[in-house]
């Protein structure tokens, strides 16, 4: 039995792959990505800033939480852990560490956890913190090595696992030199393992140095370049969050693959999203007496003797011109095969060429995997810099994936930009922009309007002067998303009702008229007569044409036969409404479901045809 | 409001002269009919709602409406206006042939342009067309030309001819006067020269400027119509109004320009003998994540959500009812910000909407038009709240202004949100170790310069010869191709991809040439290695050369016997004995992984045949057909026909006394015989006897029949119902 489910469930996914074969595809899950916040709490953590800042420990904690909540929109399935070294009490799984205080061990977020760091947070987290685990002693081997424990006590498989400090003190043992040397010791332990160790300095008076002892724990940087250890300390919650951001997701390739420029002559490249939509995540099926999750299986059976049907007893078909056409499964994806997966070079254009309305789909990041082949990032590398100074871009064929059907793109190159940080703000690479075929462009008849003359013009770059703003990307968050999570978070929680969310994407109207004052009279007075309602519509009077036209034609759904009979020969059923239609199939006697009007045309035509 | 359809009349001449051709040429007549199917099938598979009649004229025999007293003979109406379908492409493809009459082609005219205007009576064309494809080779009597073309005027209707020699000798595409192509003058008769002029004369008095374009060659028709017709949807209309704060609005329309066209048609799961969809039935079930996976009701089960760990159960109702809820359609500009600050590669979604001004508002025009000209101007954007309707999900955005020589309109893309964004942070590739050398990057440069698409011709007029934006879908052109081909020769593999397209998805043949040094030079000065990579051998694979471990769907077309084997292994796991559910595949599988001994197998098979016989229904006749089949097939193959053959002759024995009769006329209609000596050595059956063996069975019944018919009336129903 398990082999005919696997085998339906898996076409149910081809299907539903080809259906949105998004540049996004699903990522290949290999095994549990974890990240483990070793958060000091020693008094230092705790001392306020100048001018009501909030103390590092306070920032710390609501960049925590920003995670955890980011966790559980983006990724759920991540593990995450929070670990408090220099504390008074003690708390770990065997009790074995002192002073290291294990807030949560490694497990996927959930509502309660977030309500556990929110706790800790502002003025009254630090009295709790200070009540349930007090500033005591460091000793940063023995947090580490509580750490190592955590991760070696999952029994999952794990991908990427992480470990980020947050502290603001550079010689946590006061100079204790055997007390450091362990550390590195215990540190080098864990990089062994593959953790990768992430320094978050925070401020402190007269500076974070990192030469002082944090240089020979935290993991060197991927690319052996000095970049990194010379990060200034962050002062900022949003400096912190952003650096936060930026280690806390794992860059995954959605492929990777050759970018051929000819025949012998490819290098390796992986593909990446910058930006995917994020969705709503679908519903479960719950046992409504237990509310234990169930499992859907679906199978496929012949009608009449109810046997399950093999792979081979099924094939595909289309209607088209009254005919049916039947295909093997296979060949229906053999169709969809054109070549290998792959990126093709084809040529260069100038980088006008490219138009701004083409666009048909998020677009995806190229940069190259030297591991796969050697001499692929000093080829890719000399391409990226010779487009950008040519103000060119690569035009390649591109197929992502096997039996996909090839589209074309432009490599768009994108040179790397650093802030004053030093932190990366744009990585080197190609950026690949999906292009359009003929069948894409829909041919359109714009209406003739007349032109504005230059005062009218100028008259709205005044409004336009008066609304500017600087655009941020991040700026915007999902209403629909962040409403959804705060349901089911007050669900979660048994709170009496959601959290208020910020429709951030609401125009602010209050402001924009006050700010706009008597300008927008003064634009209405030169564009629009004085009787001239723009709100009103003059298609008012229409509609209700129109409904009345639309009830008569409810009225009258029914068809008399030959008329219909006369149709179905003509095949001009496709003049009928979806209604007319659906109530032929019952005159008929044609039992159907579908609403598609398609569907319901091919459904009679196979009922009356001769 | 109505459709825009067309009427469209291909009026073809099958008269004796179109037969015609010169040596190792294709008949007009053949050229004529290719470019009637091909034109049908675009018609076909596009399901255009155009109507289509097909008149045919020079046939032998005379059915027109027209017909009386001697006139317009020799012209059949085919198929009067009606929606093209496959039963016009087989009646194409086997009714109409050349035939031994002629007729005039202008009282075919005539009558094609009676058929449009009965059908005008009443439904509203937006177009009438009338194709004539002929050789001209017929006496015209052109004393009413100059009412035809009256009538023609007055009804609208456009024509088009397509002829077998060029209309004008310059007229000549490109190369299309090949070696043997009849040219203009060349061996035209009188007649052809007379009516040549006449269509001329026709054509110009229809429109005077481009008349003569529409006279096209065979040949270039058929060549132009290989390509199957691109998607075209009519443009929805969205109206709405763009507002900046609360007291400034301007009514707008919005149209999709550009978005990633589907095929309107998805495939249907059908059962493999019957064809039918009705024969399969996909069903859920739920069941318990316990050790018996219970099964639960559908109606037992709510909806839930993950909230991190949690599982949250929220029924639909309560989530209607708490979700986001927003005012509906709206384009609310939320600010303006330089253009610079939108970066292309963060546009979302799928798809890029232009906006226009109000149709038929002069106010709204002039409003609009300030508002692109001056973000244009200012080199900015508006950013904007986008909302379809109250049932979909609120968009930010960027509205462009776009001013082009004809119209003036705001391009809107939709932008992230902040749930949306993954930031990506990569090693800088500016280290040491990947820096190329200044040979390296000249290398890059000429290939750059050997490269461009784009180029500069003697006027200073930029070229693209390289528009993706002009190439139909690949994906669609394939599809429509293998459909037609099964459609219209079923049981053969699928083609291979036509050249034609495979030209067009690959290098311009002029840069391929161009570029071949600075390639050469390129792979000289950058050394590329393959990394063995033990750890992901697949990926390795499947980079650098075809993956053998995945089954390719192009070798899966050549050895399809292969590709059904290794499938089975994949989705059955091991096959260790014949079971009832598909005995053909095990079978085959068995003998192939050679698991058991021949004998033992076929014994295995021979089993689950006589079960299915003893269920005496033809459901499982046919199953056992294809047993015995398989059977034959793989003792053919292991040349071993003694078990097959002694089976077979068996089974033959013992129909009579099992009431087989039935199963017995299948397997006649199937002509599965015994095995030769021509097939298998080792078989004692020689080929006659091996055709014999059905055949005789047959004869020897009807002789038992007719002897015993002199007995007994009964025997004679019996007969007859066999």
């Amino acid at each position: 039995m398990a082999e005919w489910n696997t085998y339906s469930r898996q076409e149910d996914e081809d299907e539903e792959e080809m259906e949105g074969e998004q540049a996004d595809g699903p990522h290949k899950v290999t095994g549990r990505d974890c990240l483990v916040f070793l958060v000091d709490a020693s008094k230092e953590m705790f001392i306020k800033g100048g001018d009501g800042c909030p103390s590092n420990f306070d920032m710390t904690m609501h960049a925590v939480r920003n995670v955890y909540t980011n966790k559980i929109i983006s990724s759920h399935r991540d593990l995450l852990a929070l670990v408090f070294y220099g504390t008074e009490k003690s708390k770990n799984p065997r009790n074995s560490f002192k002073h290291v205080y294990v807030y949560h061990d490694l497990d996927e977020p959930g509502a309660k956890r977030v309500q556990d760091v929110d706790a800790l947070r502002g003025d009254k987290g630090a009295q709790l913190a200070a009540e349930t685990m007090g500033s005591g002693e460091t000793s940063l081997s023995d947090a580490l090595w509580c750490c190592a424990n955590l991760y070696s006590d999952i029994k999952l498989r794990l991908s990427h696992k992480r470990l980020m400090i947050f502290t603001c003190r550079d010689a946590p043992h006061g100079g204790n030199g055997a007390k450091d040397r362990q550390a590195r010791t215990k540190a080098s332990d864990l990089k062994e393992t593959g953790v990768v160790i992430d320094l978050m300095n925070l401020m402190k008076p007269g500076g974070f140095d990192i030469s002082l002892f944090f240089c020979d724990i935290v993991s060197p940087p991927e690319d052996d370049s000095e970049l990194g250890l010379q990060l200034d300390p962050c002062d900022k919650l949003e400096d912190l969050q952003k650096r936060v951001r930026a280690k806390e997701q794992k860059k995954r390739a959605l492929a990777r693959l050759c970018l051929c420029l000819s025949e012998g002559l490819s290098i390796a490249v992986g593909i990446y999203a910058a930006a995917t939509t994020a969705r709503k995540p679908g519903a479960i099926r719950l046992f409504r007496e237990s509310n234990e999750p169930v499992r859907s299986k679906t199978r496929t059976f012949h009608t009449q003797t109810g046997s399950l049907l093999l792979p081979s007893e099924i094939k595909k078909a289309q209607v088209y011109g009254k005919k049916q056409i039947v295909m093997e499964r296979d060949e229906v994806d053999a169709i969809k095969k054109f070549d290998d997966t792959g990126l093709c070079l084809i040529g260069f254009k100038p980088m006008e060429k490219l138009k701004l309305h083409h666009h048909i789909r998020p677009a995806v990041f190229l940069y190259p995997e030297e591991d796969e082949v050697k001499g692929s990032s000093c080829l890719f590398s000399a391409l990226l810099k010779k487009c950008g100074e040519r103000n060119v871009f690569a035009l390649c064929r591109y197929i992502s994936r096997r039996n996909y059907p090839p589209r074309f793109v432009a490599l768009v190159p994108q040179r790397e930009e650093i802030d004053e940080g030093k932190a990366q703000i744009t990585p080197p690479g190609f950026n690949i922009i999906y292009l359009p075929y003929a069948d894409d462009l829909r041919t359109l008849d714009p209406p003739l309007c007349p032109l504005a003359s230059q005062v009218q013009v100028d008259k709205m770059k005044e409004i336009i002067s008066k609304l500017r703003f600087k655009y941020r990307r991040d700026a915007f968050e999902n209403p629909v998303i962040q409403q959804h999570y705060r349901n089911l978070e007050a669900m979660a929680l048994d709170m009496m009702a959601p959290e208020d969310t910020e429709d951030l994407i609401m125009p602010k109207v209050d402001q924009i008229d006050h700010r706009l004052g008597l300008l927008v009279q003064e634009f209405k007075d030169l564009v629009y007569p004085a009787n001239y309602n723009p709100e009103s519509k003059p298609a008012a009077k229409r509609k209700t044409v129109e409904s009345r036209g639309r009830a008569e034609k409810k009225a009258k759904v029914e068809l008399p036969e030959d008329e219909l009979m006369a149709m179905v020969k003509a095949g001009t059923l496709g003049k009928l409404t979806v209604p007319v239609l659906k109530e032929a199939c019952k005159q008929f006697g044609v039992s159907t479901t579908e609403t598609k009007k398609q569907e319901l045309i091919n459904a009679l035509i196979l009922r009356l045809a001769p | 409001m109505a459709k825009a359809k067309s009427a469209l009349i291909l009026c073809m001449d099958v008269g004796f002269s179109m037969s015609n051709s010169a040596p190792g040429e294709e008949s007009h007549f053949e050229s004529a009919k290719k470019v009637l199917q091909k034109f049908v099938q675009r018609q076909v598979f596009a399901e255009s709602k155009d109507e289509l009649a097909l008149v045919l004229f020079g046939t032998d025999s005379t059915s027109n409406p027209l017909a009386q007293d001697g006139q317009y003979q020799n012209i059949t109406v085919h198929r009067d206006l009606m929606i093209p379908d496959f039963e016009l492409l087989e009646e194409i493809e086997n009714q109409v042939h050349p035939e031994s009459q002629q007729a005039d082609w202008l009282d075919a005219l005539v009558v094609c342009m009676d058929l449009i205007k009965k059908a005008t009576n009443g439904k509203n064309y937006d177009r009438c067309n009338i194709s004539l494809l002929t050789d001209l080779s017929t006496q015209t009597d052109s004393d009413h030309l100059d009412v035809i073309i009256k009538n023609l005027k007055k009804a609208d209707t456009t024509l088009q001819f397509f002829l077998p020699f060029p209309a004008e000798e310059d007229r000549e595409d490109g190369d299309g006067s090949g070696p043997g192509h009849s040219g203009l003058g060349k061996g035209l008769s009188t007649q052809q020269k007379n009516g040549l002029d006449m269509v001329k004369h026709i054509m110009l008095s229809l429109d005077e400027e481009d008349g003569l374009d529409e006279i096209y060659t065979l040949r270039n028709a058929v060549e132009q119509l290989c390509m199957f017709k691109r998607i075209e949807r009519r443009p929805m209309a969205w109206p709405c109004q763009l507002t900046i704060g609360t007291s400034l609005s301007i009514r707008i329309v919005g149209f999709k320009a550009v978005t990633e066209e589907k095929l309107k048609k998805t495939w249907t799961t059908v059962d493999a003998q019957s064809h039918q969809k009705e024969d399969v039935r996909r069903e859920t079930i739920y069941c318990l994540d316990d050790d018996n996976e219970t099964e639960v009701q559908k109606d037992d089960t709510i909806q839930g959500f993950r909230y991190g760990s949690d599982i949250v159960p929220f029924s639909k109702v309560d989530q209607e009812q708490m979700k986001y809820k927003h005012d509906g359609k709206c384009f609310a500009v939320l600010g303006f910000t330089k253009k610079n600050m939108i970066e292309r590669h963060y546009f979302m979604g799928n798809q890029s909407i232009k906006i226009f001004a109000a149709k038929d508002d002069q106010h709204a025009g002039v409003a609009f038009s300030s508002l692109v000209h001056a973000l244009d101007e200012l080199d900015m954007v508006a950013i904007v709240r986008y909302a379809y309707d109250r049932r979909s999900n609120p968009q930010v955005g960027a509205a462009f202004p776009c001013i082009k020589q004809h119209y003036e309109c705001l391009v809107y893309v939709q932008l992230p949100f902040m749930e949306d964004l993954r930031h990506l942070t990569f090693p800088s590739l500016d280290n040491k170790k990947f820096t190329p050398s200044d040979t390296q990057l000249s290398a890059v440069d000429s290939l750059i310069d050997s490269m461009m698409l784009v180029e500069e011709d003697e006027n200073g007029e930029q070229r693209d010869i390289f528009k993706v934006h002009h190439i139909p879908n690949p994906a669609f052109q394939r599809h429509f191709q293998c459909l037609h081909h099964r459609a219209v020769s079923p049981g053969t593999p699928l083609p291979p991809i036509e050249p034609w397209l495979k030209a067009v998805l690959d290098m311009p043949e002029i840069i391929n040439e161009r570029c071949q040094a600075p390639l050469a030079e390129l792979k000289k000065v950058f050394p590329l290695t393959v990394v063995e990579n033990k750890k992901k051998p697949k990926t390795a694979a499947q980079i650098f050369g075809k993956d053998s471990e995945q089954p390719d769907a192009k070798k899966a077309n050549e050895d399809d016997e292969e590709q059904e084997f290794n499938l089975a292994d994949i989705s059955e796991g091991s096959v260790t004995s014949v079971g009832s559910v598909d005995p053909t595949r095990d079978f085959c599988t068995l003998i192939k992984s050679k698991a058991l001994p021949f004998g033992e197998v076929c014994q295995q098979l021979i089993h689950r045949i006589e079960q299915f016989l003893g269920n005496k229904n033809t459901q499982y006749y046919m199953k056992s057909i294809t047993c015995i089949q398989a059977f034959r097939e793989q003792s053919v193959k292991l040349e071993n026909a003694d078990l097959y053959n002694s089976y077979l002759q068996s089974l033959k024995g013992s129909i009579p006394n099992r009431g087989l009769e039935v199963f017995w006329d299948l397997l006649v209609q199937d002509a599965v015989s015994l095995i030769s000596k021509d097939e298998v050595g080792g078989s004692s059956v020689s080929k006659d006897e091996a055709s014999q063996f059905l055949l005789a069975e047959e004869k020897k019944e009807e002789e038992a029949a007719a002897s015993t018919a002199q007995d007994t009336e009964d025997v004679d129903d019996l007969l007859d119902m066999m």
